[in-house]
């Protein structure tokens, strides 16, 4: 009996063996605690670039989408023949610079989702210190173009982030109008603004993925959409329950409250 | 536990220090130790009761005395896994309290009514399980045997509240309350509104079934080592029956435990987008290349226990060229299930690779290609168990042959659906895709529920091609059950660091921050190793625990005549028990 005992503490051990060194053959990536930054108002392009990539490679979990191809654009590789992110972003958005262009895509994720991706980034200034966010900005700008974020372009920290709607690259750390869209009240800026159509259907513009909103007042009370707004998870329309999760929980703090009323009045008459 | 440990733990929880130390392996490796062992014990005597009551049902039920012993048999090996269980428990909780008073402190002023009522039911389950297990043999007979059936059920209803509790609190370490925040004063939290949170019912689900797979591995092990030690015939047939039961259980839960993983994984990720992706594609994402493995070992040696077992059956070789065809599906199955898909990496390696995927094996890292792997191998596990139940039958109703044709061709439709629906996926967007691989379980299911009511309704009246030779198995086959064991229980471990780890360097996610030296999720390097332990502690304990069962053993029931096959069985058998 103490062979047979012997055998079976041989394939025991031997299991877990195996299991443990084919553990720790592979990479081996520790989840560290985010470090503050802190940069002072001389710090240099190079200095930035370089707390961006500890940003980029770390704590911002930028790598598990970016880079990956199917979920998120590539940003320090070639995307779609179009270069890296610090060689297009300045061409992305009629009128606006890299560093608004790559701001907005931190602050406000969804206001433009690249075509054939989903709306699924988390809005990184809630995440992130602004000393963060910009370091890691100054970094994107690096792949493949010139980086021209300085001290003047980091507004002093705040518990909260940057409140949504600072205008990046004016040197000013002022806040602008707060709400999407610098604060107006035209439903269609605000919509626009959001991103709402990179998933729902309005008046012949727009995806599918989401409920089409062209006849939505028909269906939903001025109430129940003010509350799909503030929390989508409330109530999920029929046939589209494996879609639950996707929209963003952050529109109601990214508007302020004559925006929402305005939107969800534009929505309500939409019968 | 008891009430003077909760005084105990409060009084420790008060003081003012955040943190203790624990000597040479540090204290997050001593509280990871002790409520990993805890919570393997926790599902073993969680889970082996819940198919010792559906034995024990059998028995009554069927009036199959030999499945009364069986359960009686589970059940005995409860009672010292009980109080291990509550030892382990005990020395969590003073670790808690000792190490890290603050947060334990904060735990207990958002649940500490809980805790009174999980300490009471634990003193209701273990008294439920000594009337049970004690008064098997005073409650035989007639209505007693059915009040006794009741008891199990009882100890089975105490044993999943107090798993729902404990869950409780460590769900809401994962997905506290949005309305939660560091501000809120923890004791102004109502508890209903700190259980309900957004993973409590999928964890809840998720348990349930894993301690029954769980349970069937540990039992299936215990068999295969009185299979191995046995003396008589008679034990090892009853050992080897024993072992098969194990193992059909472990398996058969552990096809459906996938679906109840998803929808955790969803619920994580309508929780926080973030947390979720950090659990599949961040940090975590070689996790699911191990859990891949292990997923595939399991497959591997559940069927080749069943290939294996299939030599004791007469008819069963009419059947053996097959199994070839099954075990190259199920390797390449494995293979396409273990490619990596999003896998984190560092800007310099993203660049050298010139992209994110292998230029060929990126096509087969997709879930399109991995839904389709798993699929078709739950597919080919099911094939391999109607070859193992009907290798000792010839089906004598008129339909017999259009019977297996439609059987055919329901795993061919089965199959066909899988692959279209995994080529498809290929062509269409990501969030259409995702759709596809409903329909595709959707057809897995449908294939095993009506092909088993074809087969059943084509087994009335077989003839029988010989009996199964129960005990007839080679050892080897039963080494096959202890890597079950070992790997589920391993398993175990990994996805519970998934699990906790995917909280990161909060010990409740973004409402009480974790500032302790350890704050930072180790590696899996290291997390494989203390998972390692964890189980060998497990291990050597049930080791003892099945030692002791072995010398409570006082006589050895022999029933000449019996059949452990049952209708399928027609040897002469003879059983161990009571």
């Amino acid at each position: 009996m103490w062979a047979t005992n012997l055998k079976i503490v041989g394939v025991v051990v031997g299991t877990l063996a195996v299991y443990t060194l084919i553990a720790n053959k592979i990479p081996q990536v520790q989840s560290e605690v985010p470090q503050s930054l802190t940069l002072g108002a001389n710090v240099t392009p190079e200095q930035l670039v370089a707390a961006g990539e500890k940003v980029y490679n770390g704590i911002g979990g930028c790598t598990t989408c970016h880079g990956l191809g199917t979920r998120a654009p590539n940003l320090v590789t070639d995307e779609k023949g179009a270069g890296a992110i610090g060689a297009r972003c300045g061409k992305r958005e009629p009128g606006k610079s890299c560093k608004q262009y790559l701001f907005e895509s931190l602050d406000q994720p969804t206001a433009y989702v690249v075509q054939g991706y989903q709306p699924i980034m988390p809005v990184m200034t809630r995440q992130l210190s602004p000393q963060q966010i910009w370091a890691v900005i100054a970094f994107l700008e690096s792949q493949g173009g010139a980086v021209d974020v300085t001290s003047a372009d980091i507004p002093a920290e705040t518990p909260g982030g940057i409140a949504p709607g600072v205008s990046p690259g004016s040197g000013s750390s002022s806040p602008g109008p707060p709400g999407l869209a610098g604060g107006s009240t035209d439903p269609t800026a605000i919509i626009q603004a959001a991103g709402c159509l990179a998933c729902h259907k309005l008046d012949g513009q727009g995806q599918v993925i989401a409920p089409d909103l062209t006849h939505v007042g028909g269906r939903r009370s001025p109430e129940s959409i003010r509350r799909k707004i503030l929390d989508p998870a409330a109530s999920i329309t029929k046939g589209y329950e494996n879609m639950a999760g996707i929209m963003p929980k952050t529109f109601g703090s990214m508007m302020n409250a004559a925006q929402l009323e305005a939107l969800v009045q534009y929505l309500a008459g939409h019968k | 536990m008891p009430a003077g440990a909760l005084l105990l733990v409060q009084a420790a929880a008060d003081t003012t220090r955040a943190y203790g130390e624990f000597p040479v392996i540090g204290a997050r490796a001593a509280v990871w130790i002790a409520a990993e062992v805890h919570l393997m014990f926790a599902a073993f005597v969680l889970g082996v009761p819940m198919f010792a009551v559906v034995t024990e049902a059998i028995g009554i039920f069927g009036k199959d005395e030999r499945y009364d012993r069986l359960s009686k048999e589970f059940t005995r090996l409860l009672l010292v896994a009980y109080s291990a269980t509550a030892i382990w428990g005990a020395m969590l909780v003073f670790l808690l309290a000792t190490l890290y008073p603050r947060f334990w402190a904060y735990l207990t002023a958002v649940f500490g009514a809980s805790m009174w009522v999980y300490a009471s039911l634990f003193f209701v389950e273990s008294f439920t399980l000594y009337l049970y297990y004690y008064g098997w043999d005073r409650w035989k007979k007639g209505r007693a045997k059915l009040w006794h059936w009741t008891l199990g059920i009882l100890l089975n209803v105490w044993g999943t509240i107090v798993m729902f509790i404990a869950n409780a609190w460590l769900t809401y370490m994962m997905s506290p309350p949005r309305d939660i925040t560091p501000a809120t004063d923890p004791s102004t939290i109502k508890l209903w509104h700190a259980i309900a949170n957004a993973t409590w019912m999928p964890i809840n689900v998720h348990r349930l079934i894993a301690n029954v797979v769980f349970g069937g591995a540990i039992v299936g092990a215990y068999a295969s080592y009185r299979f191995l030690a046995a003396k008589t015939e008679a034990e090892r047939a009853h050992y080897d029956w024993m072992g098969y039961v194990g193992n059909f259980i472990a398996i058969s839960a552990l096809i459906v435990l996938p679906f109840a993983g998803y929808w955790l994984g969803r619920e994580v990720y309508q929780y926080d987008q973030s947390m979720g992706i950090t659990m599949m594609g961040g940090f975590m994402s070689w996790l699911w290349v191990i859990q891949a493995f292990l997923i595939a070992v399991l497959f591997l040696a559940g069927n080749y226990y069943l290939w294996v077992g299939m030599g004791r059956i007469p008819g069963a070789e009419r059947f053996r060229p097959y199994t070839k065809w099954l075990l190259i599906v199920l390797v390449v199955g494995a293979i396409v299930w273990g490619t990596p898909h999003t896998m984190i990496a560092d800007s310099k390696e993203l660049a050298a690779m010139g992209g994110s995927h292998h230029p060929f094996l990126g096509a087969l890292g997709v879930m399109s290609a991995k839904n389709t792997a798993v699929n078709l191998m739950i597919l080919t596990t099911f094939l391999s168990f109607l070859m193992y139940r009907r290798a000792n039958k010839r089906p004598v109703v008129p339909w017999a042959g259009t019977g297996t044709v439609i059987q055919g061709a329901m795993f061919a439709i089965a199959a066909g659906i899988v692959l279209f629906y995994g080529i498809r996926g290929y062509f269409v967007e990501a969030i259409v895709r995702i759709g596809f691989s409903v329909y595709q379980v959707l057809a897995v299911l449908a294939c095993i529920l009506f092909v088993t009511v074809i087969d059943i309704l084509m087994a009335r009246g077989a003839q029988s091609l010989g009996a199964i030779q129960w005990g007839k198995m080679p050892p080897r086959s039963q080494y096959a059950l202890f890597i079950l064991a070992v790997t589920f229980t391993w398993l175990m471990g990994l996805m519970g660091f998934a699990r906790s780890g995917i909280r990161q360097y909060w010990h409740v996610w973004q409402v009480v921050q974790d500032t302790s030296k350890y704050a930072a999720t180790p590696a899996l390097g290291y997390a494989s190793r203390m998972i390692s332990l964890c189980v060998l502690i497990f291990l050597g304990l049930v080791a003892f625990v099945f030692w002791l069962g072995g010398l409570a053993e006082k006589s050895t029931f022999v029933a000449p005549g019996e059949r452990p096959g049952g209708a399928a069985g027609a040897g002469r058998t003879q059983h161990v028990g009571h």
